[in-house]
């Protein structure tokens, strides 16, 4: 075989995963498995070590608040990044729902700690038909 | 039935790891035998790893799905693209084991394609006979237990 092999790629030009796509059931499932995820695009992205801490915790926010605001069963997340920030969005939830999660996430002395980790908040209609969606983005360029 | 965990994402060699660490934290959040996630794991890697090499060969990198659903114990698994489909490549780059090695890992394969004539990889593991769980425990030989491969429209000269 000619030329380099997909590996070979990789390893040659890290680039952003381009748009990944996550929808996992409300439960235990949402916070280990959102977490690993953002991890892992925001260490290929070279995101420094103190804003990964930043984003675990914001993910850590979501996964805890979002399922009593979940339109159903389910959370879903689409994430985007590119060289200097990474765009959540936090999708399936009811209309209302993305101003209460922000809401919830009000902590004793720490402060509003979606408010606080992320750098820009927008509220969207679901693109998929009801309920809503809370758009965050999360800068790390150096 | 809805799955539990749904991932999307491009299919390009890099997101494989990806895919990965989502399969690591679905494995310990559910407390699965760590063989038996390594196991999982290793199938999942190999039916993404063909997608990745054959799905879109003449083509840019399509979408690489990922499906697991939880039902009484038992944990199916679909790898899906929108790829060329399942057939032979002789000119693999591969050895030629990777459906026999998901066989061997998987309780049962079934290829095939889905109602929107996407191909897909199913994969079912029993999470509850974990110590029984392909045989090759005890001599460390991977092969020689687990499931064949349900052919339902495939050819015998399958790319790794």
């Amino acid at each position: 075989m000619s030329g380099p092999t997909p590996a070979a790629d990789a390893m040659a030009s890290p680039e952003p995963p381009g748009p990944v796509s996550l929808r996992v059931a409300n439960g235990p499932l949402a916070a280990p498995v959102l977490a690993r995820v953002v991890s892992m695009i925001l260490a290929r992205a070279a995101c420094p070590l103190d804003r990964l801490d930043d984003a675990l915790i914001l993910c850590d926010a979501i996964s805890a608040y979002a399922p009593s605001h979940s339109r159903d069963a389910h959370l879903s997340f689409m994430l985007a990044t590119d060289a200097r920030a990474i765009e959540l969005r936090v999708g399936e939830l009811r209309d209302g729902g993305a101003s209460a999660l922000i809401e919830d996430a009000l902590l004793p002395e720490i402060g509003n700690v979606i408010e606080r980790f992320s750098d820009s908040r927008r509220i969207e209609p679901a693109r998929d038909g009801g309920g809503e969606e809370l758009v965050l983005t999360f800068g790390f360029g150096r | 039935m809805t799955p539990d965990m749904e991932l999307s994402l491009p299919a390009r060699a890099e997101n494989i790891a990806l895919v990965r660490h989502a399969f690591g934290a679905l494995g310990e959040t559910l407390a699965i035998d760590e063989q038996l996630l390594f196991d999982l794991r290793l199938a999942i890697t190999e039916a993404c790893a063909n997608v990745v090499v054959h799905a879109y060969a003449d083509q840019p990198p399509g979408r690489l799905d990922v499906l697991a659903t939880l039902l009484d114990d038992e944990l199916t698994v679909v790898v899906r693209d929108e790829g060329s489909g399942i057939g032979p490549h002789p000119d693999s780059p591969g050895l030629g084991l990777g459906l026999p090695l998901i066989a061997s890992l998987a309780e049962s394969v079934q290829l095939g394609r889905d109602e929107q004539e996407r191909t897909e990889v199913r994969m079912t593991f029993s999470l509850s006979d974990a110590s029984d769980h392909h045989g090759g425990q005890d001599d460390g030989n991977l092969a020689h237990a687990g499931s064949s491969v349900d052919e339902r429209q495939t050819d015998p000269t399958m790319p790794t």
